[in-house]
C-alpha cells in the first residue's frame, strides 16, 4: 500500500509530527479499512490497526458504519424475472441472432 | 433468394435450435439479469443489457474456449455492453473518485451512522427508504466503480475475479473497491434516512447531475 502523507484537517496544527494515535495515524487507517474488513492486511498491520480501533471511538465508529455499509450491499434483494419475461427475452435474442436471411 | 410463397402461412419466426445456446441462456440468465439489474438500476435498461448479453454471448459461444469460468466470460460480456450501453445514453463522464475526498474533516463525519442498529441487514433493508437511498448511492457511483463495488460486495465475487471482468489488476479493483464503499457509505448517511421527513423532494430526479 502507498504511503501518503497523513492530509491535513485544518484543525491539527499542533500535530506536525503525527502521533501514532493522533489524528494523522487515523486517516492513515482509514484508507486501510476496507483490506481490514477483507481480511487482507498482513497480519502484523492488522494487529496494529486493531490496536488503534480499540483506542479510537472515532475510527471505530468509521469501521463500523463501512462494516454496515458493505452488509447492506451483500444481502440487498435480488431483483428476478418472471418466467415469461425470461421466455420473451429468449425469444427476442435468437431472434436478434439469426441472420437477416428471412428478410 | 427465392419469392416468398404465396398462401402459406408463416408460423410466426421461431428460434432456431439452439440446445448449446438454451442451456446457456437457462443456466445463466437469472444470474446475468441480476448483475444487469443492479448495474442499472431498473428493470428495463437491465433487460435489454441481457438480450446485448446474450446475443453477443450466442454469437462468440463457438469461440468460447473455457478458459475462463462460464459465469466470468458471461459478467465480462455483459460489462463490457454496460459500458457501451451507458455511454451511449447519457454523457456522464466517468469521473475518478479521490481518496481524499472521503477523508472525513470533523469529527461528525467520522461519526456518520448507518440506521440500522440492532437490525439485521434483512431487517434494516425493509425499511424503503433505506433501500431507495442505497439504490440510489449504488446508481451515483461513476460506473467502474459501481462495476467493482457490485461484483464484489453484491455478486460476491473475489477481487481477482473482478479484475479478470473489467480488465484492471486486484491492488486497482481494491482500491476501485474502498472508494465506492466510502462514497456509499457517506451517501447513506448524509441522505440522513432517519431524517425521513426531508427525505423525498430534493433527491427526485437524481440522475448523476450533481456529479461536479
Amino acid at each position: 500500500m502507498t504511503k501518503k502523507k497523513p492530509a491535513r484537517t485544518g484543525r491539527g496544527r499542533a500535530t506536525a509530527h503525527p502521533h501514532p494515535s493522533g489524528e494523522g495515524r487515523c486517516l492513515d487507517i482509514l484508507r486501510q479499512l476496507s483490506a481490514y474488513i477483507d481480511d487482507e492486511l498482513p497480519s502484523d498491520i492488522c494487529g496494529e490497526l486493531r490496536r488503534h480501533l480499540g483506542a479510537c471511538p472515532k475510527c471505530e465508529e468509521f469501521i463500523a458504519s463501512l462494516r454496515q455499509t458493505v452488509t447492506l450491499c451483500r444481502h440487498s434483494p435480488a431483483p428476478e424475472l418472471s418466467a415469461g419475461e425470461r421466455a420473451s427475452l429468449r425469444l427476442e435474442i435468437l431472434q436478434n441472432a439469426q441472420p437477416r436471411r428471412s428478410r | 433468394m427465392r419469392p416468398l410463397a404465396p398462401q402459406q402461412p408463416k408460423p410466426p419466426r421461431s428460434a432456431p435450435e439452439t440446445p448449446e445456446f438454451d442451456k446457456l441462456y437457462r443456466d445463466y440468465v437469472d444470474l446475468i439479469f441480476r448483475y444487469a439489474h443492479r448495474l442499472c438500476g431498473e428493470a428495463e435498461s437491465a433487460k435489454d443489457l441481457v438480450q446485448e448479453t446474450f446475443l453477443n454471448a450466442y454469437r462468440g459461444l463457438k469461440d468460447f474456449r473455457g478458459d475462463a469460468r462460464v459465469s466470468t466470460w458471461l459478467y465480462t460480456i455483459a460489462s463490457r455492453a454496460c459500458m457501451r450501453m451507458r455511454r451511449k445514453r447519457k454523457g456522464e463522464p466517468d469521473r475518478e473518485l479521490s481518496l481524499d475526498e472521503f477523508v472525513p474533516t470533523s469529527d461528525g463525519e467520522f461519526r456518520l451512522q448507518i440506521p440500522m442498529d440492532g437490525l439485521t441487514p434483512e431487517e434494516a433493508l425493509q425499511n424503503k427508504q433505506l433501500r431507495e437511498a442505497l439504490d440510489r448511492a449504488i446508481g451515483k457511483l461513476p460506473k467502474k466503480y459501481r462495476m467493482t463495488l457490485v461484483l464484489r460486495d453484491m455478486e460476491g465475487l473475489s477481487a481477482k475475479e473482478v479484475g479478470a471482468i473489467m480488465g484492471a489488476n486486484e491492488r486497482a479493483v481494491k482500491s476501485r473497491l474502498h472508494r465506492a464503499r466510502l462514497f456509499v457509505r457517506r451517501e447513506l448517511s448524509a441522505h440522513g434516512i432517519t431524517r425521513e421527513h426531508h427525505g423525498a423532494e430534493p433527491e427526485a430526479g437524481t440522475g448523476g447531475a450533481d456529479h461536479d
